[in-house]
Order: structure tokens, then C-alpha cells, then sequence
């Protein structure tokens, strides 16, 4: 006990103070949470834009809500205008939608007094006497119909009907009926009432903190207004997404962090039955950890959670340096030259690990990149620690030795050894598989990297449906302008350019910003066309001849034209604050970033939109470019899948002219990669048979495998000169107790070393598996099988001293 | 003697209106009832809408159909097309000449909604219904008939419609006036058989 405590000592105390220095590390540079900062920037003013739009625009911070229930339709409005009304008092929201959302009175006349500045319709020939005629005999038809009342309100001031084109066009036609102040959905068979409500908060989208208490916020103006059991509060919309997911993430990172880290220990309690051997092989990884943090601090300033979590997750493959140098001490061996002696294979294998993070950092992500610096710094400095470190921390006296391996499992292991036919059959089947399958399948369609669950997506796309706004897949970039007045005018010549595009069918219709509020040029354009008193009088004179109106039917008409040449134009200021509710609509469609203003003008009905982009290209407007935004993810997906490749391709190529340099023996360098090589093909084929469709975190991980997997063969061949002659597996040193240590040979250690590591490393990966983020998933799916694969492979292939046993 | 006949009128006079009140009450309730108890109506009717603004009233003429207990169809044939149907709270309007067709809430159009209801309401026989969105003054005319005016008790309304009265022969409706804006809408209603 004593003895056992004395040895725990030293490593016990460098634990102690490379926790302590991680813990103020921690305190000073403590890691973000925030989603948005882990994705990635565009490489292309287009793609940046619309990365950050994604991240922080305005469409990001859309909430849709319904309330549903087998509740009366009375109460259900009740519960909608009143949880309404509190989410308006709260502040917290730019915007509030509902049934009790109505132009003003006073907002209405502004617009009416506008009406000639802001309508597409008053153009030059608009207010002559051939214009007007029809319009005036328009007029007269209407108020013979039951739309009379209506038109003798604001037919006389506007036989033009200016203003009730505009209100026409900016409501257009309701989907949702409004009852008591609610909008209700359309009627579904077997399906409860529901109200559909709408917000819009203050905070960028994906900022999980401003979008939680968003929707808190809302939970509690529901829950404000006395709901019935019955009625329940349905949200969605990408705020709640980034909500949702941001605690979904860090779930599995928690889950998966202290389930491998407790797993690795067991295991090695298990296998090792030692205290200290848990402690020494503690302090590589927490000397990893601190500076792997400290390298990302430096280069990033700051830690993102995920790549902590993950990166020390990573990091629990470092505990085969440790191992390898505790179980692979010869007998009377001092640590000191055991260390020496296995430092050219653990330099190798290090070295080959974090070229094998090559291709994450090469992806360009930013996540991933935190993750390569983080786990690349943390690998080499395991492996330092464990060459300088560790040997003055180990106790003196008789070395670890593992409980010994259960018999099946070397009658098993040892009846691989040699088989290359069977493992080159097993490799030509991989091979043959894939080839069966047409290679391996490619991840294009984002909507699988998607870490929003099916169901949520449903359920927000028959929201999107029920109130009529539809999720935006493609739009026009207006922009960088001064101003948005100059956003206004860019929106203006886009309208002019699309007008053959819309004719020949290439898109449905554009939702321009300077359709609800033109620029200030346009309008001062308009004023000045206006007729003026004597004109207009003359003119209307000749349009109503022999038609009923009486001589002083349209004096309100002669005043408005008058005073509408005087008005100011509309600023956007002065539009928000005269027609909030229009203004509302217009307000997401003008974004500012530093000093520069944006225009956003969503596209519907796109026919094609690869065929729109290069039109649009062609007809060259300046500060204007389409973007489809699936298009363009995918674009940018596979320009970062390209760059992951060629960066794979690369580590690969630096892998084995590593193992050549280290080996300076070509052919065996190529014999030792030969496993990995297979275990590559393996694992794809097992990943094509999951049904896993390849992306670039796949793609990373292969390269990743290839690192880990290369400490397999390494030290299956050991190359540290030793290869006593004995058997491999001494079959009477099978199944002895751990006390028969005379009887066991190297390859027994050497065996059980690598096996440890494998374990170790598939405890850290395969739970990986089990997470719900498909990336995740992904990675640890690939590195899991691989690194099953590659030690089955490196059991079978690699040359050893003496494959032979004697018998 | 004849001064004593004048106090006795007097008297009555000032007696007259709350009796009177109190009867047209259970009158109103009686013609409501009557209404109420026809689930079925079909007729033509012709319409004089007089707008300040024109020289001459503007005639049209078409065919009405009830169907209790909210079915409503206006139906114009002269001098435009033009069909009018009213189910629940839903109001669809058609000008197939024009090829137009919308279909909206009735909520959303509160002037169109106060019309609505009070031919509704009326050849529902709910006076309920009448007076949530109306004040309702009713009186027996000397011929037997009976008269109703509506004043809309929403001051959104009243800006557009700010009066509608409405006259009929027992379980008959015979005329609707609708005065607003300055001018006013005569229907006379004829049942067809």
C-alpha cells in the first residue's frame, strides 16, 4: 500500500501541476459555445455573404409558432392575441405577426398620401385623357359591383388606382383565414385547429444564447396567457434549430468525452491492474491537452468547445505512447533505456499521426482546422513527454506487466498471423464490393449533414407552407452600396433586367426591397412627370366625357396629384416610421454589414437555377449576382471536399516517406503500409455497405486512420533491433499468472502492446459512432472500422522476426 | 270637455312610447321567429345604387338564395356578372367576365362583413347575431309591415356604411337600404315562387 502509494507520488505531482497550469489556462481563455464561430467563412464575397447571411441574417431570426388544439376556435384566437400582445411588450422582437396585424388607419392614409411616389404606375402617359378614360370607365364598373363601397372610398381621389394596386401587391392574397384577431390554418382532416403566429427576434441566428431566451421568451407569453391543457405551443424556424442543436452537440461531446475517458480507464485498469500505470499514462495526455489548448489560443485565440471535447477525445489515441513504453520495457531495462531504445518507432508513429491530421487542417473549416492544431499539438507533445518525461516519473523496480491475454484471443490472433492470402482475399473483396457499388458514393445533398432531426424539419416546412413563407432557396445579392438608397436603386435595375427573364419562364417573380419603397431618384423621377393642376383638370375633362361622374367627382384626385408634387421623398427612416407594418416586410430585406449596405431580393419559381446564374451573369449588372443557395453550399462543400482530398492525398504521400525515412528500408516501408493500404479499402467498403455516403469528415478521418494505424505495424515488426528468437506465443506462457514473467517472450508484449492501443483507440472512436451529429458519426464510424480493419491487417501481413511459432 | 280629451292624450302620448316600446320588442321577436322558421329562400331583386359623385343612380338586378343556416348567394345578371356566396366566415366573389375570383375572410373586410351579417342575421332570424355587430331599431308601420335600421356599432364600419334598414311583410323581407358614404343602395326583393 505504501510501496503502491510511493509510486504514485511523482506522477501523482506532475498530474497535480499540469492540471493546475490547464485550470488557469482555462480561466483565462475559456471556450466559446458559440455554433456560428465553428462553421465556415466563403471564399467568395458571394459565399461569405451568404454564409454569414445563413449564420446572422435576417431569415435566421424568423420564429414560426402555432398554437394547436382540440380547444374552441374562440379560446385558440384568444391564446394567439394574447400571446401576441405579450411577446410586442416584451421587446425582445423586431417583428410580431398575427391576426390582430393590420395597416393603421393612419398608416393607410400615409400611404395614400404616398401613393403616386411609391406606385410603379405613374409613369409619364399615365395621366392623360386615353389613360384616364379607361380607367374611369373601370371605375364606374366597379361601383356597380358589390366592391362599391371600397371604390367610392378611394376610387375618386385615385381613378388611377394607384393605391389599391400597391395594397394589392403587398398583401396579395391571404392563405390563413383571420378570425378574432387569429390567423388560422387552413382545416386538416383528423388533424386539431390551429393559429399561426409569427416572430421575428433581435439577435443573430445562430447565436444559441439570443435564440434560447427568444424562445423563452415566447414560451412565456404562451404560458402567460393560461393555455387549456388541450392547446400546445408548436416552434420552429432556424433559431430554434441552432437552439436545439447547440445542447445536442455539446451532449455528445460531454457524453462522449467522460464515456471514452472512463471506458480507456477501465480497460486499462483491467488489463493492467495498476494504479500507477493509470496515473503515468495520465500525464502524456494531460500534458497534451494543455498544450494542444495553449497552440489553438495562440493561433485561434480561443477554443472552440467542440474541438475541446473532440480534440480530447482524439487525444485518448496518445495513450498508446505511454503503453507502449511501459509494457514494451525489457526485463532489467532502465525506463530511461527503454525510452531511448523505442523512441525511433514512437517518433515515427507520432510524426505519421499528425501528418495524418494533414487533411483537417488542409479542409480549410474552421472547426476542423481548431481540431488538426489542437489534436496535432497534443500527439507530439504526448509523444515528448513520454520520450523525456515520463522515465523520471516511473517508479523504479519491476516492470508493468498486462494481465495476460485470454487464450482464445491469441489462438485467434496467432492463427492470423501469416495469412496473407486470407487477408489479400479480404482486401480483393472490399476492392470487388466497392467496385459492385460503382465506388464509393459521394455526400452532395447538405440536408444529410444536417443535424436537424427529420421530424423538426417537417414540421417547420408545413409551417413555412400554412403561412405562406417560404424557405429561401434562392435570391439576388444586392450590393456592398454606400447606402440603401443605393440598395434601392440597384433593386430598381434589377426589376428593369429581369422583366425578359420572368417573361421567358426562367423564375416566377423576385421580392424586391424597391417594391415596397422605391428609391429617392425614382421618386423624385415621378413627382416630376406629375401633370400639373391645369393639365390634369383638362385631361379628366376629356376622359369623363359621357360618363356620369359629376364636374366635382375627382377634386380629391387634382389635390392629391398637387400635393403629391410636393412631398418629400421617402427615406427609409421616414417609410418605418409612416408604414410600420409594410415596413416590416421590406426591413428583412435591407441588411447592413460594417459600413456597407446590403439587398437581399428572394427569387420564386426558379426553372433552373444554373441556367439563371449564367444569364444573370451575362446581362453583367454591376452589384448584382444570383445565388442559389443549395447550389452554392454545394459549391462550397465540394471545393472544401477537393482541398480535403488533395490535402489526404498529400498526408498519405508524407505518411509512407516518413515510414521510408524512418525505416530507410523502401520495400519494408512499403510492406508496413501495405496493411494500412488495405485497411483504407476495408473500411470504405464498410462504409459503402452502411450506407454511409462519403463527405470531407470522412475523408479526413481516412487520413487520420492512416496516421494512428501506422503505430500498429511499427511495432508489430518492432524495429527497435530486439527479435529474440523465441516463439511469438509461447503457448505455455499463455494463461499463466502475471508473477510467470520468465516465461513470456517480447512477441507476447508486442502483441498485447499493439492490442492495447487498437482498443484503446476503437473505445475512443466507436463511441464516436453513437453520437446524433452526423459529423460525428461519421468520423468515428470511419475510424472504428479502420482501425478494426488495420490491426487484423497488420496481425496478418506484417513481416515478423519469426512468424513461425515453434512448437 | 275638450281639454280633458287633450290631458288624456297627453297622458297616453307619454305612456305611448314605453308601451309601445315594450311591444315592439315582442313584435321584433315575433318577425325574427317568423324568419327564422323560412330555412329556404329563393328571389329576384332589383337595385338602385345612388353615389354623390354621379349624376344618376346606377340600376342592377340579379337573383338572391338562402340557405339556413349561413349559406348566402348574391347573384347580379344585369349589367354585369357578378356572383357573391357567403359560407361560415368565408366570402368568395366571382366576375367571370373579368375572370376574377377571390375568396377571403369575411373579418378581413369589416364593411363587407357588417353587410353580410345583417342580411344574414336578419334571414336567420338571429337577433343575437344582429345586435353583436348593430344597434337595432324596429318598428311596426301602419300597414302592417314592419321596418328595421341597423346602425353598425363598429366606428371602422360606420366610416363606410352608416345605416342599413331594412323592411319586409312578416316572415318577407321586401326592401334593404344601405346608406353610406354619402350615398345610398336600394334593393327591393321580390320572392320568387
Amino acid at each position: 500500500m505504501i510501496l503502491a502509494l510511493r509510486n504514485l507520488a511523482r506522477p501523482g505531482a506532475a498530474l497535480l501541476l499540469l492540471g493546475a497550469l490547464l485550470a488557469v489556462l482555462a480561466w483565462r481563455a475559456p471556450p466559446r459555445a458559440d455554433l456560428a464561430e465553428f462553421l465556415p467563412v466563403g471564399g467568395t464575397p458571394a459565399s461569405a455573404f451568404l454564409l454569414r447571411e445563413l449564420q446572422s441574417g435576417a431569415a435566421t431570426t424568423l420564429l414560426l409558432a402555432a398554437i394547436e388544439g382540440e380547444v374552441p376556435r374562440e379560446e385558440l384566437a384568444r391564446l394567439s392575441r394574447e400571446t401576441a400582445a405579450a411577446l410586442r411588450a416584451s421587446g425582445r422582437f423586431a417583428f410580431v405577426g398575427d391576426g390582430t396585424l393590420r395597416p393603421s388607419e393612419e398608416e393607410l392614409a400615409f400611404l395614400f398620401r404616398h401613393r403616386y411616389l411609391l406606385s410603379p404606375e405613374t409613369q409619364p402617359e399615365a395621366f392623360t385623357a386615353e389613360a384616364l378614360r379607361p380607367k374611369l370607365q373601370a371605375l364606374l364598373d366597379g361601383l356597380r359591383s358589390a366592391a362599391s363601397p371600397l371604390l367610392a372610398r378611394f376610387g375618386f381621389a385615385d381613378p388611377t388606382g394607384s393605391f389599391l394596386g400597391l395594397a394589392t401587391s403587398w398583401l396579395g392574397e391571404s392563405r390563413v383565414e383571420t378570425f378574432d384577431g387569429a390567423w388560422f390554418a387552413p382545416p386538416r382532416p383528423d388533424a386539431p385547429p390551429r393559429v399561426l403566429l409569427l416572430a421575428r427576434g433581435q439577435g443573430a441566428g445562430l447565436d444559441a444564447e439570443a435564440q434560447g431566451a427568444a424562445i423563452e421568451a415566447f414560451r412565456a407569453a404562451f404560458a402567460a396567457a393560461n393555455p387549456p391543457a388541450a392547446a400546445r405551443l408548436l416552434l420552429s424556424g432556424p433559431g430554434v434549430f441552432a437552439a436545439e442543436a447547440a445542447p445536442r452537440i455539446r451532449g455528445d461531446v460531454e457524453l462522449i468525452t467522460t464515456a471514452s475517458g472512463l471506458l480507456l480507464a477501465a480497460f486499462l485498469t483491467w488489463r493492467f491492474r495498476s494504479a500507477t500505470l493509470l496515473a503515468l499514462v495520465a500525464v502524456p495526455l494531460v500534458a497534451a491537452t494543455l498544450a494542444g489548448y495553449a497552440m489553438t489560443v495562440a493561433i485561434f485565440g480561443a477554443v472552440h468547445a467542440i474541438a475541446l471535447g473532440f480534440g480530447m477525445t482524439m487525444l485518448g489515441v496518445a495513450v498508446d505512447y505511454p503503453i507502449l513504453l511501459l509494457t514494451l520495457r525489457r526485463e532489467g531495462e532502465t525506463m530511461v533505456a527503454a525510452a531511448a531504445r523505442i523512441w525511433p518507432s514512437l517518433r515515427l508513429a507520432a510524426a505519421a499521426a499528425a501528418v495524418g491530421l494533414l487533411a483537417m487542417a488542409g479542409s480549410g473549416l474552421p472547426g476542423l482546422v481548431q481540431l488538426a492544431v489542437f489534436a496535432g499539438t497534443g500527439l507530439l507533445t504526448a509523444a515528448a513527454t513520454t520520450r523525456w518525461v515520463l522515465p523520471h516519473l516511473a517508479p523504479p523496480g519491476p516492470r508493468i506487466v498486462a494481465r495476460p491475454l485470454p487464450a482464445w484471443l491469441v489462438a485467434a490472433l496467432t492463427a492470423l498471423q501469416g495469412r496473407r492470402a486470407l487477408a489479400g482475399l479480404a482486401v480483393l473483396a472490399a476492392g470487388v464490393a466497392l467496385l459492385a457499388s460503382g465506388g464509393p458514393t459521394w455526400q452532395r445533398d447538405l440536408a444529410a449533414l444536417n443535424p436537424v432531426p427529420a421530424e423538426r424539419r417537417a414540421l417547420d416546412g408545413e409551417l413555412r407552407a400554412q403561412l405562406g413563407a417560404p424557405d429561401v432557396r434562392a435570391v439576388f445579392l444586392l450590393g456592398p452600396a454606400a447606402s440603401e438608397a443605393e440598395v434601392l436603386a440597384l433593386s430598381e435595375s434589377l426589376a428593369e433586367a429581369a422583366r425578359p427573364w420572368i417573361a421567358a419562364g426562367r423564375l416566377a417573380g423576385i421580392d424586391l426591397p424597391s417594391r415596397y419603397l422605391p428609391s429617392p431618384a425614382t421618386q423624385r423621377a415621378r413627382q416630376a412627370l406629375l401633370p400639373d393642376q391645369a393639365a390634369l383638370e383638362d385631361a379628366l375633362r376629356q376622359a369623363s366625357a359621357g360618363l356620369p361622374f359629376r364636374p366635382a367627382a375627382f377634386a380629391p384626385f387634382l389635390a392629391g396629384v398637387e400635393e403629391s408634387r410636393r412631398l418629400v421623398p421617402l427615406d427609409l427612416p421616414g417609410f418605418a416610421a409612416g408604414a410600420p407594418t409594410i415596413a416590416a416586410r421590406l426591413s428583412p430585406l435591407l441588411t447592413r454589414h460594417g459600413a456597407a449596405a446590403w439587398g437581399i431580393a428572394p427569387a420564386s419559381g426558379v426553372a433552373d437555377p444554373a441556367v439563371l446564374e449564367r444569364v444573370v451573369a451575362e446581362r453583367g449588372l454591376p452589384g448584382v449576382l444570383f445565388v442559389d443557395v443549395k447550389l452554392e453550399m454545394e459549391r462550397l462543400l465540394w471545393a472544401y471536399l477537393r482541398a480535403t482530398a488533395l490535402w489526404a492525398l498529400a498526408g498519405g504521400v508524407a505518411v509512407l516517406a516518413l515510414l521510408a525515412l524512418g525505416l530507410r528500408r523502401p520495400r519494408r516501408a512499403l510492406l508496413l503500409a501495405a496493411p494500412i493500404g488495405g485497411a483504407v479499402l476495408l473500411d470504405l467498403a464498410v462504409l459503402e455497405l452502411a450506407g454511409q455516403a462519403l463527405n470531407l469528415f470522412h475523408l479526413a478521418s481516412l487520413l487520420l486512420l492512416a496516421g494512428l494505424a501506422i503505430d500498429y505495424s511499427l511495432f508489430l515488426a518492432d524495429p527497435g533491433a530486439d527479435t529474440g528468437s523465441r516463439p511469438i506465443l509461447d503457448a505455455a506462457g499463455v494463461g499463466q499468472g502475471p508473477r510467470d514473467e520468465g516465461l513470456r517472450n517480447p512477441r507476447d508484449d508486442r502483441l498485447g502492446a499493439v492490442l492495447s492501443c487498437a482498443i484503446s483507440t476503437l473505445l475512443t472512436f466507436g463511441l464516436l459512432s453513437f453520437c446524433e451529429t452526423p459529423v460525428l458519426r461519421g468520423i468515428g464510424l470511419t475510424v472504428a472500422a479502420g482501425v478494426a480493419s488495420a490491426f487484423l491487417l497488420a496481425c496478418a501481413l506484417v513481416p515478423q522476426p519469426d512468424i513461425a511459432p515453434e512448437r | 270637455m275638450r281639454t280633458r280629451r287633450r290631458v288624456l292624450l297627453l297622458a297616453a302620448s307619454c305612456l305611448l312610447p314605453r308601451a309601445t316600446h315594450a311591444q315592439e320588442e315582442e313584435a321584433l321577436r315575433r318577425t325574427m321567429a317568423a324568419l327564422a322558421a323560412t330555412p329556404q329562400r329563393q328571389a329576384s331583386f332589383t337595385e338602385q345604387k345612388a353615389i354623390p359623385e354621379l349624376d344618376l343612380p346606377l340600376p342592377s338586378e340579379g337573383t338572391l338564395r338562402w340557405q339556413a343556416p349561413d349559406r348566402l348567394e348574391k347573384v347580379t345578371i344585369f349589367p354585369i356578372t357578378e356572383r357573391i356566396a357567403v359560407a361560415g366566415g368565408r366570402l368568395t366573389y366571382e366576375r367571370p367576365d373579368r375572370g376574377i375570383q377571390r375568396n377571403f375572410a369575411l373579418q378581413e373586410e369589416p364593411e363587407m362583413q357588417a353587410l353580410v351579417e345583417a342580411i344574414r342575421g336578419t334571414l336567420a332570424g338571429d337577433l343575437a347575431a344582429l345586435r353583436r355587430h348593430y344597434d337595432v331599431a324596429y318598428a311596426t308601420q301602419r300597414d302592417g309591415s314592419w321596418r328595421m335600421v341597423l346602425t353598425p356599432l363598429s366606428l371602422r364600419v360606420r366610416g363606410a356604411v352608416q345605416r342599413i334598414v331594412l323592411t319586409g311583410l312578416g316572415a318577407e323581407v321586401r326592401g334593404v337600404d344601405t346608406e353610406g358614404n354619402g350615398g345610398v343602395t336600394r334593393m327591393r326583393i321580390t320572392s320568387a315562387p
